[in-house]
């Protein structure tokens, strides 16, 4: 039995949390109550989320579980807002009736904070055991879970509630937007493609013995009967398996145009109907083997380029996530307070609806009461807050931080900024050329060549020796089968990426490795690209007493507050005495006031402290003051900090040669003195996003291939542009959707390994089609001219493949030195 | 009733495996010992038939492949579909009728095989009366084993379940078409094919049996045994489903290499060499995928003789499953044909990887079905390893020493053109070699005992458990 | 070798009921989730009750 996963000790010998591993902080005493004794639990919502587990029966869990979950987030979505989930327009867009009964519903969830497979055993009894939870299904790979429930019993909310109080989140989606397509689209590529294998290996076996049937042996109506059995065969992989590149090709004829598709259809096809003719005639031409095996190299390809498409879906199908599904309508506003919560989706300009502090808003609109912060990084990439008051725009979508608003709504639906975003990502996708194709291309053409060539070796031989053109007609056709060619790139492509993926680097669009192979510009943006994108305090400069006493009065002043200012702060002075202030009072958009030990301290913008640090240089750096009642106490920088391997990431990208460029939207100032400590030459700021898209523009007007990192929505058309782009931190996952590829580590020197990794990918597979073309080019003219016989050129072709696959399969080890300090936690 | 899973068949199936175990290497022992002293029960009266050479072999195999082979499987597959399934057999009486149906055409062959009724098929030597009861019951089993998965509460079908099912069909239909005959009495009957076509038809049988019944069967319970018994999840589910349909997709055409140099049309032979090298890569890739799963905690080869077991079976497996394919090439097959190496290779998978899966899963298995945490004693299993692995590994170098001195005995000519040596000399230097064959079978043999015993101790101290629980969190 | 006359469409009606087969599991979702079954079958609760660690008062 597997033993049970135990935290590792921490770090300092602290001990660590039962439920999350983390090290438990000194005086902490929570504790877990387990098999008769107390284990210790790092805070209170681990307490109870572990006590929930073991009280409902579920602690096998414990033993069970191979990783730790994440710690459970103290701020969980309130009940209130899980409510919103029950109103029927909202569940209209997520919620399917099972059978005749209404009261019957089933949900489509996504699950946050699965992380073993014990974490699918640990829901799916929770579930089980809600009286009025009629079945709970988790797919551990996809992460999702669909939910049957009586809607007599249980609300929906009381579902999510109680998956909350197991630690884990969990949400509706709309399956039918994506999800739903894709697992239609998987499973008849699946079907096309098991049709065409069984197709293929049962038509080798009727064609291999007459291969290998020295002559004679077989007589003529075995033969015959072999032909008829591949044609039965055959048909359907040529009109089911085969059917989208009928389809494919129907279309470009339609549009004059040459796709790629084309010769596909055409060498199928011809093949075929010529096999056809040959079983009736009897004539030696019959080439069902080759026609199913091509059919079936294809639809291999195909697949396994779907399947690196549907990581990129769902990566977008967060986006949905962002505006919420409900909203809280004032109708009387501003005569009467009157609350009423109804969809968002319901919403129409001029509504005005209330956003409470950590909601986000439902539609675009404009403040009319009310003051507050709102976080917009997800859509600006601005790590800063912005400051709203009265007819300030907000945008759908956004977070608002610190007290409640009233806004009035002016574009819904489609009009809003973020669908706005949406579509110039779906048309800057639509628009990418599909270069991972061209291997198809190659060998479709490739078919039809040899199909020239073997008629053309068979009349050739047909006037100098009949008896033996059918066999080397055979040979020719057998040796020279393009599976090696067909399989070069994309089992390098899939070793590549299998690789990358494990190193948290996920590539979403088939050409993004060949192109990042050739990148000669990098392009960074700066706000949470290299760095963290969040807050933290780069310095203090006490001007009177001692610099941890002013951190203690800063940490007692901003105790409660959320905003970022007060979350570094506190961050800062996590092992400082404890001290309590009284008559906190917040100004929003200024600091706060509070009292201590009978002195009245403020804290805030210099303005608000009534001083300026005119002989402290901190570019890109914000200041914020202390003061008592006889003045400035001390001067708190903070500031954007860098990523742990941004030093490094970009040392190992000046020594793989490549160029680097800093464009941000951020103060030029604190763009200069970003690029001075990292040493990157070409670094501008104060860039608006058209700006950047301009600048983009011109680098691959000297002929540049851009490579372009960024986070941002805002970043999404100069993302699009470039040849590559690379999406970094996950938290704007908006950004990911419209992505080449996408850091999902937080370490980014991975990109380095990713360069290192995209370039090996074009050597193995420039090594691999050479290979194959160099094969093909010995082996044809000795097969055309009547050196090998059936066999040898089956073996031959198989041999040749076997190569192509292995040599692929080197990509999935490591690269370099890049697992070496991979591991570090 | 529906809450609990039926234990009471699969533990009648266990011991009976156990006990069917021991007679049926017994008898291979006996066998075994004739080759070297051939009057061994000659003088035995009216026993020396019974007993003699000929119609004890039949009864060996037999004995090990449908009594201890077949309960072991019946055994596994029907606590395999309920745990995976979460749910109850389809019907307890079925169960029974077709454990005890088992028994009686186990105990039918038993007496019939050694008075000499046989239709002389190899590995179908039973009597057509037999064969119309193994029907029967075959398709009882299949209706409880489809059945239970039809009803099941999981919405997945494990991959072990595709293996057993698999095996389900393609045995009945193999019986099916191999068996038909023409009764003539009650104990005598004539193949319904004649000539080149009852050969063909045999091997066909012959050699998926062989696939089915020894590998596709067995590979089902790899694919939950060892899992459950490293904790550990297989090491690829991905490659366990391409596995499934590759492997039993491909081994139901490399049949004619049983039939080398013979009438056969050439090309047949040709046909079933090239798929026999074809069906390395699915055995290898299943192989991998077990030997794999432990990867991350090598360490319980060290410390758990259950995975020992486990883990040294999957090597045997993936011996023979090289060997075999070899043994198919053409010239290869000039050599190893009706020599000992034959043997020798049967028996590296019916002892290496189906004997040794099967012990490994029953020991994982026994102190669940009496409410035992394991078994009455590690160390013991510990030493049937040994004594096991030693035994096979014994026995099998033996034979291929012996097999390949027989061939090039055979084949050995002098410059004249005349054989070099009579077939009493080849059979002569054989003798060193039987002797090593009969102490690495008696170790096999022995080993056996010392799992009776081990399996006494659990069960006298323990209780059959009626009421295991069906765990009540199951997916929609 | 006139078998081959019964074997040969007997192994395309093999490989038509292997097919269906095949189109069957997919349909029915078989091949949806390719990890989470692997994990599955390691926590049913097979242990002996014996064990200790079954408390499970909420398991009816």
């Amino acid at each position: 039995m597997p033993e049970a996963t135990r935290p590792r000790p921490a770090p300092g010998g602290a001990p660590a949390c039962f439920h999350c591993g983390e090290p438990v902080p000194r005086g902490a005493s929570y504790f877990i109550r387990y098999q008769d004794s107390a284990k210790p639990a790092c805070c209170l919502g681990c307490q109870a989320v572990a006590q929930t587990i073991i009280d409902s029966g579920n602690g096998d869990y414990y033993r069970l579980r191979t990783d730790m979950p994440p710690t459970p987030e103290a701020a969980l979505e309130e009940l209130k807002n899980l409510k919103l989930y029950d109103i029927p327009e909202v569940q209209a867009s997520f919620v399917n009736s099972a059978g005749e009964d209404d009261n019957i519903r089933e949900a489509n969830l996504i699950m946050e904070g699965i992380v073993c497979a014990a974490c699918v055993w640990l829901n799916e009894r929770h579930l089980h055991q809600l009286p009025g939870v009629l079945g709970a299904d988790i797919n551990f790979s996809t992460r999702r879970a669909r939910v049957r429930w009586d809607n007599r019993k249980i609300q929906l909310s009381d579902i999510l509630k109680s998956i909350q109080d197991i630690g884990y989140l969990a949400y509706p989606f709309d399956s039918n937007r994506q999800e739903e397509l894709f697992r239609k689209e998987r499973n008849t590529a699946i079907r096309r493609l098991a049709i065409a294998g069984l197709g293929m290996m049962q038509v080798m076996m009727y064609a291999v013995p007459v291969y290998m049937a020295e002559a004679g042996t077989m007589t003529r109506d075995i033969e015959a009967l072999m032909r008829v059995a591949s044609l039965l065969l055959t048909t359907p992989v040529v009109f089911y398996s085969a059917w989208p590149f009928f389809q494919g090709a129907w279309r470009d004829l339609k549009l004059y145009r040459a796709g790629m598709d084309v010769p596909v259809a055409l060498g199928v096809g011809l093949a075929y109907l010529a096999s056809i003719y040959g079983t009736f005639t009897g004539s030696e031409d019959v080439y069902f083997d080759s026609v199913v095996m091509f059919v079936f190299f294809l639809l291999t390809g195909r697949f396994l380029e779907m399947n690196a498409r549907k990581k990129s879906a769902e990566a977008a199908e967060s986006l949905v996530k962002l505006i919420p599904a409900a909203a809280v309508r004032l109708p009387g506003f501003p005569g009467n307070r009157e609350e009423e919560t109804i969809a968002a989706v319901k919403l129409v300009p001029g509504d005005h609806v209330l956003v409470g502090p950590g909601e986000s808003f439902p539609a675009d609109g404009s403040v009319a009461e009310g003051v507050s912060n709102v976080d917009e990084s997800l859509l600006t990439g601005e790590s800063h807050p912005v400051s709203k008051a009265a007819s300030s725009q907000v945008i759908g979508g956004t977070l608002n931080l610190e007290s409640p608003l009233v806004v009035k709504v002016e574009k819904v639906g489609a009009d809003t900024v973020l669908s706005g975003i949406v579509r110039l990502l779906d048309r800057a996708l639509a628009e990418k050329p599909h270069l991972a194709l061209l291997a198809d291309r190659v060998a479709a053409w490739f078919v039809l060549a040899l199909l020239l060539v073997a008629v053309g070796v068979a009349t050739a031989w047909y006037f100098v020796d009949p008896d033996r053109a059918f066999w080397i007609t055979v040979s020719v056709l057998v040796v020279s089968c393009p599976c090696a060619l067909g399989l070069a790139t994309p089992a390098a492509l899939t070793a590549a990426l299998g690789r990358l993926t494990r190193l948290g680097l996920l590539s979403t669009r088939g050409h993004a490795l060949e192109t990042l192979a050739r990148a000669t510009d990098f392009v960074f943006d700066k706000t949470g690209t290299l760095t963290t994108g969040e807050f933290s305090l780069r310095g203090v400069y006490p001007l009177r007493g001692e610099q941890t006493r002013a951190l203690d009065i800063a940490w007692a002043l901003e105790q409660g507050a959320t905003h970022p200012v007060a979350s570094a702060l506190r961050a800062a002075n996590a092992q400082g005495a404890r001290l309590q202030a009284q008559e906190l009072r917040y100004i929003p958009g200024k600091g706060v006031t509070g009292t201590l030990d009978g002195r009245s301290y403020r804290l805030g913008t210099p303005d608000f402290v009534g001083a300026h640090p005119l002989d402290i240089h901190a570019p890109g750096l914000t200041l914020v003051g202390l003061a008592d009642e006889e003045g400035l106490l001390a001067w708190f920088a903070l500031g954007d900090a860098l990523r742990p391997q941004a030093r490094q990431l970009i040392a190992e990208l000046k020594s793989l040669g490549v160029n680097l460029h800093l464009y941000s939207g951020d103060r030029d100032e604190n763009v200069q003195a970003l690029a001075r400590e990292l040493g990157i030459g070409d670094a501008r700021g104060d860039m608006l996003p058209q700006d950047k898209l301009d600048a983009v523009k011109a680098l691959q007007g000297h002929g540049a291939i851009v490579a372009m990192t960024g986070d941002g929505v805002n970043d999404a058309p100069v993302l699009a542009q470039a040849q590559v782009s690379i999406a970094v931190d996950q938290g704007a996952e908006a950004a990911q959707a419209a992505a080449d590829m996408v850091l999902l580590s937080s370490e980014i020197g991975r990109l380095a390994d990713g360069v290192r990794q995209a370039r090996k990918t074009q050597k193995i597979i420039r090594q691999n089609l050479a290979w194959a073309a160099a094969y093909n080019l010995l082996a044809l003219p000795a097969a055309a001219m009547g050196y090998v016989t059936p066999w040898m050129a089956g073996i031959g072709m198989s041999l040749s493949s076997l190569l192509v696959v292995l040599n692929a399969m080197r990509l999935s080890r490591p690269v370099s030195h890049a697992d070496d300090r991979g591991v570090a936690p | 009733m529906e809450a609990t899973y039926n234990y009471k068949v699969v533990r009648q199936f266990a011991i009976m495996t156990v006990v069917w175990g021991i007679v049926g290497m017994l008898v291979g022992v006996i066998i075994a010992a004739q080759l070297i002293w051939p009057d061994l029960t000659k003088d035995l009266g009216p026993l020396s038939a019974i007993l003699s050479y000929g119609r004890l072999r039949p009864l060996h195999t037999n004995a090990v492949i449908f009594a201890f082979g077949g309960s072991a499987l019946f055994a596994t597959s029907l606590y395999v579909v309920q745990r995976t399934c979460q749910t109850r057999l389809l019907s307890d009486g079925l169960a029974a009728f077709v454990f005890w149906g088992w028994q009686l055409i186990i105990l039918l062959a038993a007496v019939s095989l050694p008075l000499g009724f046989t239709t002389g098929k190899e590995y179908a030597e039973l009597e057509w009366p037999i064969d119309i009861l193994i029907t029967v019951v075959w398709v009882s089993y299949a209706v409880l084993f489809f059945g239970t998965i039809m009803k099941r509460k999981t919405k997945h079908i494990y991959v072990a379940n595709w293996f057993f099912g698999a095996y389900i069909v393609t045995i009945a239909l193999l019986h099916l078409v191999n068996s038909a005959e023409l009764p003539v009495t009650l104990t005598k009957s004539y193949s319904a094919y004649a000539g080149v076509h009852d050969a063909m038809v045999q091997w066909w049988y012959g050699h998926n049996a062989v696939g089915f019944f020894l590998t596709t069967a067995f590979l089902g319970m790899m694919y939950y045994f060892i899992p459950k018994q490293a904790g550990r999840p297989i090491f690829s589910y991905r490659l366990s489903i391409v596995h499934f349909w590759a492997l039993n997709f491909i081994y139901m055409w490399a049949g004619p290499h049983h039939l080398m140099y013979t009438a056969l049309p050439d090309w047949t032979q040709s046909l079933g060499m090239v798929f026999s090298l074809m069906l390395i890569a699915p055995s290898w890739g299943g192989m991998m995928n077990g030997i794999m799963t432990l990867s991350g905690a090598w360490h319980k080869l060290r410390t758990d003789p259950i995975i020992k077991f486990l883990i040294t079976a999957m090597s045997f497996y993936g011996m023979s499953t090289f060997e075999g394919p070899m043994m198919s090439v053409k010239t290869v097959n000039a050599l190893s044909h009706y020599t000992e190496w034959t043997v020798g290779h049967v028996h590296s998978g019916a002892l290496g990887w189906v004997a040794m899966i099967s012990i490994g899963s029953l020991y994982h298995l026994i102190p669940r079905l009496f409410g035992r945490e394991e078994m009455w004693s590690t160390r013991l299993i510990n030493v049937h390893f040994w004594w096991s692995t030693i035994g096979v590994v014994l026995y099998i170098a033996a034979l291929w020493i012996a097999g390949v001195a027989q061939g090039l005995m055979w084949r050995a000519t002098n410059a004249d053109g005349t054989l070099t040596y009579s077939f009493a000399q080849s059979v002569n230097a054989m003798y060193p070699f039987y002797t090593i064959r009969l102490i690495g079978g008696f170790m096999f043999f022995a080993g056996m005992l010392l799992m009776a015993y081990n399996v006494w101790k659990t069960v006298a101290a323990g209780k059959a458990v009626n009421d295991a629980r069906i765990p009540e969190a199951v997916a929609a | 070798m006139d078998i081959l006359y019964l074997l040969i469409p007997l192994s395309l009606v093999f490989v038509a009921l292997i097919a269906l087969v095949f189109l069957w599991a997919v349909k029915s979702g078989q091949f949806e989730d390719m990890e989470g079954p692997a994990h599955r079958i390691l926590m049913d609760d097979d242990s002996p009750p014996s064990s200790d660690t079954k408390s499970d008062k909420g398991v009816h």
